[in-house]
């Protein structure tokens, strides 16, 4: 049986702390937006996905704790999160390469 | 029950397990963890309509970036409100556990309200409907559908609000309810960070 994840648990002040960062990301993003003439438009791109996946990630681990949880949730929800990104990749994908294709 | 028997049934406070995690709870987390199809599906068909041109006005065009920035903001704290609501109970302070969940309820409302305004303001505003063009039909569609979860989440935050208050306190059994709420609530907050993203700032970039 799987056991549940070693560390603390959080507490109120890690939650307050964790919500500054994930404003603060946002304001990050929102700025970003803005100045994507200024710094490009491939940085600012990419680093705005990659402020989301953090923010997707910190919520999912600490708010949902699913990190302290037991691992078969774990396997659950990110078997779910895999198997929709892999399907909607292929599926894009596809798309993609039918309109490089010219169809 | 014998020791050699692999699967264990436990009635821990009134909630049955087989796998040391309780049903309802494994539940919903399946139940969310198949909801990732579902908006996967919709944030894909926006993908794919969202960004070509129409001789109609289409979403990226008309996106209010500060409004919704802000309401994201909202989502997002109400987030850090149903953590410290679950906190609360799990530490049996049950006064701070209602008034985190009621600031919940009211962050949620906040930002349905922020939407309702959004689609208002499409619509009457920039004459842009649901079958303007599919462009608009996949923006309305994905948001649509995620202003439906929130709703729902808003709805059952209010319910255990008025629980609370009835009956002066959360139960055990009614922790659990707040957890399954919260989780629930928690990924309707994941899947808007998504949205907000590939929906709002990339798009209108």
């Amino acid at each position: 049986m799987s056991e549940a994840h070693s560390g603390a648990h959080p507490t109120p002040r890690m939650y307050v702390k964790l919500a500054l960062v994930l404003a603060l990301f946002t304001a990050i993003e929102i700025a970003l937006f803005y100045l994507e003439d200024t710094i490009g438009r491939g940085l600012a791109r990419f680093t705005l996905i990659g402020l989301s996946f953090l923010k997707f990630i910190a919520v999912i681990g600490w708010y949902m704790h699913l990190r302290y949880e037991k691992s078969t949730l774990s396997k659950f929800f990110t078997g779910g999160f895999i198997l929709a990104a892999a399907l909607y990749g292929v599926v894009l994908g596809s798309f993609a390469l039918t309109l490089a294709a010219g169809g | 029950m014998s020791d050699s028997t692999i699967e264990v049934e436990v009635d821990h406070h009134g909630e049955h397990e087989s796998t040391g995690i309780e049903h309802r709870k494994l539940g919903m987390w399946v139940f969310l963890s198949s909801e990732f199809l579902f908006f996967g599906a919709l944030i894909s068909n926006y993908l794919l309509y969202g960004g070509r041109d129409f001789d109609s006005v289409v979403p990226r065009d008309i996106y209010d970036i500060p409004f919704t920035s802000f309401s994201s903001f909202v989502l997002l704290m109400s987030s850090l409100t149903m953590v410290l609501s679950h906190d609360a109970l799990a530490r049996d302070d049950q006064h701070q556990a209602r008034t985190w969940l009621f600031a919940t309820a009211a962050l949620g409302t906040v930002f349905l309200g922020g939407q309702v305004f959004e689609f208002t303001e499409f619509i009457e505003v920039y004459g842009m409907t649901l079958t303007t063009n599919p462009a608009s039909s996949s923006f309305y569609l994905l948001t649509g559908f995620h202003g439906v979860h929130v709703a729902i989440g808003v709805l059952m935050l209010f319910s255990l609000f008025g629980i609370s208050l009835r009956r002066g306190r959360l139960s055990e059994r009614q922790g659990l309810n707040l957890e399954l709420v919260g989780l629930y609530w928690h990924f309707v907050d994941i899947i808007w960070i998504v949205i907000f993203t590939l929906v709002y700032l990339l798009s209108a970039s």
